[in-house]
């Protein structure tokens, strides 16, 4: 009986004293923000570079004297990719952990989710650095001039469709265009969204192949893209299966100019694809090679010298770099309440990222996207490295790393 | 017609993906009847072994293939063990749930020994192509053209040239009998599955450089070759070969000439109405002759 009463005193503590001291743990003298990404899974490349650029951003902000004195403490959860445990880990954060802003999550279908509850329950706003579907900061709230918690810093769906179809037609001149894209999840909103665009020029979509997870040979794809005289050919995928796409491209001799959406902006796809991948455009937040602002050279360098290896996800960790200073020039200003912090949010008149100097509000009531279309960029895979895509009198060009200006044959996007 | 022969070449290429894994369904099913239903995982296992062995420890690629080989025959016995055995000799059809349970556990294993992200794997012959005028092929595609047709030639060989091969036949025309003329049943039901595994294991390793190494890269492949194994005939390794090679060069024509999103409806409708007029495949003999 006393061997009983000790064991259950000891496990009455071991439950007990985590649980007194867990929530909130020093919450009087930290700002807590929280976190929910996939860390594991197919998506993990994106979920740990919000982490990081999440903690490197939090450790910037500390050594300096944090926001007024207090702290940034991260509070960081693994949702696996999986919407159920999206909407849970908010929960937990916002109601156990009582974090005052957080950084949303990697999967579009599990941040569509997450809003309304966000928005009619929990009240404290999220910031959104990879999910890029339109509905996410356009959401009922939103429809309705409700207060809206959901900003975004990153790509959305409807902009960069226009991103892409406008730079292709107006900037490079192409007239004929032909779409490949995925058949899964991501892939189909982009074609939709692809398609719409195309419409509203007055356009349409010369071939319209679509290609799934088991496909490693594109051949008929690119073959039938080739024969409906497609000028140049529009991807919405990710880097597995585009490098799939290079290397067929590259069985065929075949030349056809082709850019994707940003599921191609990361050092995976030339791991995939390897030189076949040459000369390939992604629309993109960011291009982290070639030349660099003094500022983000010095983020990249210590990234380099802390993980010894290359950013993965670089729209991703920059984004969730720049959201956490935002925040916490926005909490320096208005205090820690939630609701203060969203209005907040929506009267910043200037920030100096390093995604993008926004010399306008970085967002208002009714617009909930930081970035805009002519915000966003073109890059070419160039020799391993993704070069931004720049434009003058004498058409399209990059530049490469010894500094020299390159132009760029509209014809096959060989360099010239 | 250049259009037509580009993609009958890639859709060879890739139906001789699907014959090799499908044969695996047949010597499971034609010696004891039955079948390891996650055979796409066990595929799996190969391509990460390969990743690990030729990629990660850079040994050269015959002693990959020597210890892929090794650890597939270790897998099979405890495979065989475990998820078929017990069920298999109580007469009951648990296999069909234990065998799928084992697929489950590999990509669950896959995932957290190396990761979900999809890992390239070099290809044997180097980066080039195979070029014969404006038609093209990689090597490693032509690669698993031809293991196909040798791993076909040497099963043939096995089950009709040597006296194992000829109780592996013993055993699928009547275990009982078989086992009253002195040949160990049990034995030749954990080889054939034990083989099944070993094959799998080599069909991974092949085609590895193509679909890249990652957990999810059986799951469909095994269910395509699934359907091919039930289209042939689960008893009829040739037929087996023809169909796969088939299977893929009809989901290119399908592909090129209508759209792709037709290709897994008309393969699997395709399934369904062999079953439907011919249940022991175009290839296979019926049940009465073997039972």
């Amino acid at each position: 009986m006393r061997y009983f009463k000790t064991r259950a005193a000891i496990i009455l503590a071991a439950v007990a004293v985590p649980l007194a001291a867990a929530p909130g743990a020093g919450m009087a003298d930290t700002v807590r923000i929280g976190i929910s990404a996939a860390l594991t899974g197919p998506a993990a490349f994106v979920g740990v570079s919000i982490r990081r650029g999440a903690e490197m951003a939090t450790d910037a902000i500390n050594a300096k004297g944090g926001i007024g004195g207090k702290k940034i403490e991260l509070v960081i959860r693994d949702d696996e990719h999986n919407p159920v445990k999206t909407v849970a880990n908010h929960r937990e954060l916002v109601e156990r952990e009582k974090v005052v802003a957080m950084l949303g999550t990697t999967n579009s279908a599990a941040m569509l989710a997450t809003a309304p509850i966000i928005n009619d329950e929990l009240k404290v706003p999220v910031v959104c650095p990879a999910t890029d579907a339109t509905k996410i900061t356009e959401n009922k709230a939103w429809e309705q001039k409700k207060d809206n918690y959901v900003f975004r810093l990153g790509m959305f769906g409807r902009g960069q469709a226009n991103f892409l179809i406008n730079t292709l037609v107006k900037k490079f001149g192409y007239k004929k265009v032909g779409l490949l894209t995925w058949t899964a999840g991501w892939g189909v909103t982009g074609r939709g969204e692809l398609n719409r665009r195309l419409k509203e020029l007055g356009m349409k979509a010369v071939a319209d192949e679509t290609y799934d997870t088991a496909d490693t040979d594109m051949t008929p794809q690119l073959l039938k893209l080739k024969r409906a005289g497609a000028e140049v050919i529009v991807n919405y995928g990710l880097a597995r299966e585009n490098g799939f796409v290079a290397r067929t491209r590259q069985k065929l001799r075949d030349k056809t100019p082709y850019a994707s959406a940003w599921g191609i902006a990361a050092p995976a796809f030339w791991k995939a694809a390897g030189k076949a991948g040459e000369g390939i455009m992604t629309s993109t937040t960011i291009a982290m090679d070639g030349p660099q602002s003094p500022e983000r050279k010095a983020v990249i360098d210590e990234y380099t010298r802390r993980y010894k290896e290359k950013i993965e996800g670089p729209p991703f960790f920059f984004a969730a770099y720049d959201i956490v200073h935002l925040l916490a020039q926005v909490i320096g200003k208005v205090g820690t309440d939630p609701n203060a912090i969203r209005a907040g949010l929506e009267n910043v008149p200037e920030f100096k990222g390093l995604i993008h100097h926004f010399k306008r509000p970085v967002f208002t009531r009714q617009r909930h996207d930081a970035l805009t279309e002519e915000d966003m960029i073109l890059g070419r895979w160039t020799n391993g490295e993704l070069l931004q895509v720049m434009y003058d009198g004498s058409g399209p060009h990059v530049v490469t790393g010894d500094g020299k200006k390159r132009y760029i044959d509209t014809k096959t996007l060989a360099l010239k | 017609m250049e259009f037509f022969l580009h993609i009958l070449i890639s859709g060879i290429a890739t139906g001789a993906i699907y014959s090799l894994i499908a044969v695996g369904y047949s010597i499971t099913f034609s010696t004891m009847q039955i079948l390891n239903f996650a055979l796409g995982m066990w595929v799996m296992i190969g391509g990460m072994l390969t990743l690990t062995f030729n990629v990660m420890f850079g040994l050269d690629l015959a002693v990959t293939l020597l210890a892929l080989i090794v650890v597939m025959i270790l897998l099979g016995i405890v495979g065989e063990r475990v998820s078929v055995h017990p069920f298999f000799r109580a007469g009951s059809d648990v296999w069909v749930m234990s065998t799928l349970a084992v697929g489950f556990l590999f990509i669950n294993v896959a995932e957290l020994i190396w990761g979900r992200n999809p890992e390239p794997v070099p290809p044997f012959f180097g980066d080039g192509i195979i070029a014969v005028g404006a038609f093209a092929i990689f090597p490693q595609q032509l690669l698993v053209i031809v293991s196909a047709l040798v791993i076909f030639l040497a099963l043939h060989l096995f089950y009709y040239r040597t006296l194992l091969g000829k109780a592996f036949r013993a055993t699928a025309h009547s275990s009982e009998v078989t086992s009253l003329m002195g040949i160990n049943t049990r034995l030749i039901c954990v080889l054939s599955y034990v083989i099944t595994s070993v094959l799998a294991g080599v069909a991974g390793f092949i085609i590895v450089p193509i679909t890249f190494a990652e957990a999810q890269m059986g799951t469909v492949l095994g269910l395509k070759a699934f359907a091919i194994a039930i289209i042939a005939g689960l008893g009829a390794p040739r037929g087996i070969l023809v169909c796969g090679i088939a299977y893929g060069a009809l989901e290119g024509l399908a592909s090129g000439y209508f759209y792709t999103g037709i290709r897994d409806i008309l393969g699997f409708s395709l399934m369904i109405l062999v079953l439907f007029l011919r249940p022991e495949g175009l290839f296979g003999t019926p049940s009465s002759e073997r039972a």
